[in-house]
């Protein structure tokens, strides 16, 4: 089974917690065994989004830190990275380079110069797919453009 | 017993914050315009017993002198900060070893 990382950011973006959920429903329908990467307070969120584990298994829930530690080159097929901060910039690109994958950049943020600037800064440090969206509190900009993307990845 | 950064910053009063809460960019330039001398490492990297967060070409600073370096430390919810510590003579060996330029 293929297997894919969904790397989260601050948990501060409204936009984050459906979407982390939501991405690990659409990407599991597609044959993925997903697995997502956090900090705790991000974590939080999805344990009490998804009490019953139907959309992320508790074992497939990383800690950020000690994913990162052990993290190799050819350990997923896929990495999908939620970027909505200048730290997950980052995190994307670091991951990005230590696994070495097909890569997705999620971008999204309410300032368009920041939305801008992160993309830029996602494009000229890695060859990933980037999928933004201006959006902040509304997730449906955002689900659009993944499921448009996941599609086209599919052929 | 070799280095841990993640312990040091922890348990240790011995380092300084020269900024904090700041984009990468703003902390790699400010590594380039302060530090004595550099070398660059890949994002991801293992120095001091951790992996380093950023885009690449990641810049430590070395001040051979004093034993120390300076590198940017990154946090999910805090950005990025540019932290000086000392090491010792064998760990600035071990990071000149995975420099990339």
């Amino acid at each position: 089974m293929k297997k894919a990382l969904i790397l989260l950011g601050c948990p501060e973006s409204p936009a984050q917690t459906p979407m982390a959920i939501y991405a690990s429903y659409r990407l599991t329908q597609v044959g993925y065994d997903v697995t997502v990467v956090s900090n705790p307070s991000a974590m939080r969120l999805i344990d009490v989004s998804d009490p019953e584990e139907n959309y992320v298994k508790n074992k497939n829930k990383i800690d950020i830190d000690s994913c990162i530690e052990n993290l190799n080159e050819g350990d997923f097929d896929l990495l999908l990275g939620f970027v909505h901060k200048d730290a997950a910039v980052a995190f994307f690109v670091t991951f990005y380079h230590i696994l070495n994958t097909k890569s997705m950049a999620l971008i999204f943020e309410k300032d368009p110069e920041l939305l801008e600037d992160y993309e830029k800064q996602v494009l000229e440090n890695t060859d990933a797919q980037i999928v933004s969206a201006r959006a902040y509190h509304n997730p449906n900009p955002i689900r659009v453009k993944l499921d448009k993307a996941i599609k086209s990845m599919e052929g | 017993m070799s280095f841990c950064l993640e312990t040091h910053l922890q348990q240790s009063d011995n380092y300084e914050i020269l900024i904090k809460q700041a984009g990468f960019k703003d902390c790699a330039k400010l590594i380039e315009e302060k530090a004595m001398s550099i070398v660059y490492i890949k994002p991801g990297e293992k120095i001091l017993g951790a992996r380093i967060i950023g885009l690449p070409p990641i810049p430590i600073g070395i001040n051979d002198e004093n034993g120390t370096v300076m590198m940017p430390y990154t946090k999910p919810c805090y950005g990025t900060a540019v932290v000086e510590l000392p090491v010792g003579e064998e760990e600035i060996v071990k990071i000149k070893a995975v420099s990339i330029k």
